[in-house]
């Protein structure tokens, strides 16, 4: 296994996933792989540790609850020992002291059991790509066509009126083309929400079908797709 | 918590025989000193009288020797005379007569300026051989000659009486002390005795047994006030407890019915051969109940977090209107797809002293609750008034089925639904409500509910106004008072 920056195909990205969960573990390496990348597990902390220093990774997974040393300690210790791998911390507790911990032993980001897994894929794209802005001012998709600048959407030559959510809405989804968005991230970064209990599914499904009605309603081949039990993508080819 | 009685019993025995004994103390020698002082005093009232009787018996022998007349021994009297001490001496100190009782003991130093002139000096001195004496003296002049007459009694008759009374002091003392502290022992363990009763029921209290009640709260004393302070707490816990049993048993019901289901559309599944498009179906129904597990978790955790004390509230001025506003900016959506209108009238100088995040959260579940129950095309009135008696009221109607009155007083209850068949499918736990009054409780304020079968709902939030004064407000970004999480 050869390490490289990080490239233009996903492959040679490389994560290490250190969680002891083995189910856990294997749908991590499973997802991960789905989306191209290169991931390896390490089962205790220990042996997560030795990884990080025997090979180059350009993302650690790391969960906060191990038998031993815990997260916290393995992250510490690599910091101190100057290894500056970006490292996402997984955990079950919802403490606010917890975040403020991991965050300050040193991690890049924190995401509370359970999350959705579009979350994790988001949060992974996100941390990978850090310090490079992704910023695209035109978005495309098959034969919908968005401009940021101008805030105009154009499907099939025809101009789609949209509000300021739908918009929002929209660019959100072109921008994860392909790769299926949760509730939760739309609540987050749509709307802004970061208190989990606020009732929002009802107001985002509400407004998917209103986006969809607009973006779909008149043509032949559907974009925007629900993923029962999981979230929404906007693609091409009509899977489920 | 069986020897703290023992303990409290004996060291109140002590108490009280040790004042018992100093007050006996303070008495007995108060008295003893009293007597003494009165014979003392009769004794030299009686050498007074003497030393006047005594001064016409002195006579001149022809060869100037100082003589006490001697007949006088035959009056009955006499024999006071002769317990006396007598002695005559010139003024310059010369001894001029001493009695035979007296022999050759001096009675008294040299004689002192003034000693018995105009009065008898009484005091008390010793003869040099250690004999304490109460003396008189008294200057008589006979035949020009100035005598100074000193006439004294022993007083070691009154010492020796003296002791006989510490004596018999000393020995009756102890025996009344015993016995005061036997009989204070059992006076204290006769008072005690309800403590005791008191701690043993007491003892028995465990939480399975929270019902169990402290006797003896109706008295009137201070050990009835005690069983009803004690009983009083008894019952608070006794409802926490079964609050949380019923939350307990609550919660896993509702964690279970999730379960239930994932548990059955997976074994379902599992059994028969399904397209793609099936086994889709049934991963993302399962996944479905798996959301509400996990919404429904979050919600757990925040009630936890609230009861334990553990949430703290971040004050920051806020305006209501402009929260109310934003929080209803949530669900217009929801309001367009139903038609209904949604109307926010009241004072936007409004403004409580309080946390954004969770008065939010009140407002978001109250409103959440009237757009889901609202029928299509109706109105929703949030009305805030701005009191003027430093409250702020949030009024929030609506048009919906309302709430039999039998259940309102249990809709901000934990898990309560009023429709229970039909939860599922508007979504939520039973929750939203009970976090509302959490989070407007915790601020100093109430929540109500008016409600009428057919004819709406509508809740009252009560909160504490901050005036006018201006900190900082959360008017604007939404996200300025939810980012801090």
């Amino acid at each position: 296994m050869q390490s490289k920056r990080v490239g233009s195909y996903k492959g040679s990205v490389h994560i290490l996933v250190v969680e002891d969960e083995q189910k856990m573990a294997k749908a991590l390496q499973e997802g991960l792989e789905a989306d191209d990348y290169s991931v390896r597990v390490a089962h205790t902390g220990e042996e997560g540790f030795y990884l990080v220093q025997a090979q180059r990774f350009d993302l650690v997974i790391l969960d906060v609850m191990l038998p031993g040393h815990d997260g916290f300690e393995i992250l510490a210790t690599l910091r101190k020992r100057g290894i500056k791998t970006p490292v996402l911390l997984l955990t079950s507790r919802d403490a606010i002291e917890d975040r403020v911990r991991g965050l300050d032993t040193g991690a890049d980001d924190y995401l509370v059991k359970p999350f959705a897994f579009p979350e994790l894929l988001a949060r992974t794209r996100v941390l990978l790509r850090r310090g490079r802005p992704d910023v695209s001012q035109r978005l495309k998709l098959a034969d919908l066509e968005m401009d940021v600048a101008q805030r105009s959407v154009v499907r099939g030559g025809q101009q789609i009126e949209l509000t300021h959510r739908e918009f929002e809405l929209l660019e959100y989804l072109l921008a994860n083309q392909g790769r299926v968005v949760s509730r939760e991230m739309l609540a987050r970064d749509i709307w802004k929400e970061t208190a989990r209990q606020t009732p929002l599914d009802n107001v985002i499904d509400a407004q998917i079908v209103r986006l969809r009605r607009k973006l779909d309603g008149h043509f032949e081949r559907k974009l925007l797709h629900t993923v029962r039990g999981v979230g929404f993508v906007l693609r091409e080819e009509d899977e489920s | 918590m069986r020897l703290r009685p023992t303990h409290l019993r004996t060291r109140l025995t002590l108490w009280y025989v040790s004042v018992l004994a100093s007050l006996l103390i303070l008495a007995w020698g108060g008295t003893c000193a009293l007597l003494f002082w009165q014979l003392r005093s009769q004794l030299d009232h009686f050498s007074v009288q003497e030393i006047e009787t005594v001064e016409g018996l002195f006579f001149f022998t022809p060869d100037g020797q100082l003589r006490l007349r001697e007949d006088y021994h035959n009056h009955p009297e006499s024999k006071e005379v002769i317990e006396r001490f007598l002695e005559v001496r010139s003024p310059d100190g010369a001894v001029l007569f001493r009695n035979d009782r007296l022999g050759n003991r001096e009675l008294g130093e040299s004689p002192f300026q003034g000693e018995g002139v105009g009065g008898y000096s009484e005091r008390s001195a010793r003869l040099s051989d250690g004999t304490r004496v109460r003396l008189v003296s008294r200057i008589h002049t006979l035949e020009g000659h100035h005598l100074l007459i000193r006439l004294a009694h022993s007083e070691e008759p009154l010492f020796s009486r003296l002791n006989d009374l510490l004596l018999a002091s000393l020995l009756v003392l102890p025996l009344v002390l015993v016995v005061a502290g036997i009989a204070g022992y059992g006076l204290a363990r006769r008072a005690l005795s309800p403590i005791e009763q008191m701690a043993r029921r007491a003892q028995e209290i465990s939480p399975e047994r929270l019902s169990a009640r402290l006797p003896n709260d109706q008295a009137d004393d201070e050990l009835g006030q005690l069983a009803r302070v004690f009983n009083d707490t008894l019952a608070r816990l006794e409802q926490a407890f079964e609050q949380l049993r019923r939350f307990t048993s609550d919660a896993s019901h509702e964690l279970r019915t999730p379960l239930a289901m994932i548990r059955s559309v997976g074994e379902v599944g599992l059994q028969k051969d399904g397209t793609r498009e099936d086994y889709r179906d049934i991963i993302g129904s399962m996944l479905e109940e798996v959301n509400r597990l996990t919404s429904l978790i979050d919600n757990l955790l925040t009630i936890s977090r609230a009861d334990s004390g553990h949430i703290q509230l971040h004050r920051v001025v806020v305006p209501i209107m402009a929260l109310a506003r934003e929080a209803a900016g949530l669900f217009e959506i929801l309001l367009e797809e139903k038609s209904l209108r949604l109307v926010l009238e009241g004072d936007e100088r409004a403004q409580v002293a309080g946390d954004c995040l969770f008065l939010r959260q009140a407002l978001v579940n109250i409103l959440h609750n009237a757009v889901k129950y609202s029928p299509v095309g109706e109105t929703i009135f949030v009305l805030v008034r701005n009191g003027d008696t430093n409250q702020i009221t949030i009024e929030i109607q609506d048009s919906g089925p309302g709430i039999p009155l039998e259940d309102q007083a249990r809709v901000f209850d934990r898990f309560y639904r009023v429709d229970k068949a039909r939860w599922r499918e508007s979504g939520g736990a039973g929750l939203g409500l009970s976090i509302a009054k959490w989070a407007v409780e915790a601020h100093g304020g109430s929540i109500g509910l008016e409600s009428a079968p057919g004819r709406g709902c509508s809740f009252r939030i009560i909160l504490p106004s901050a005036g006018t004064v201006t900190i900082k407000s959360c008017q604007g970004d939404p996200g300025d008072c939810l980012d801090r999480k």
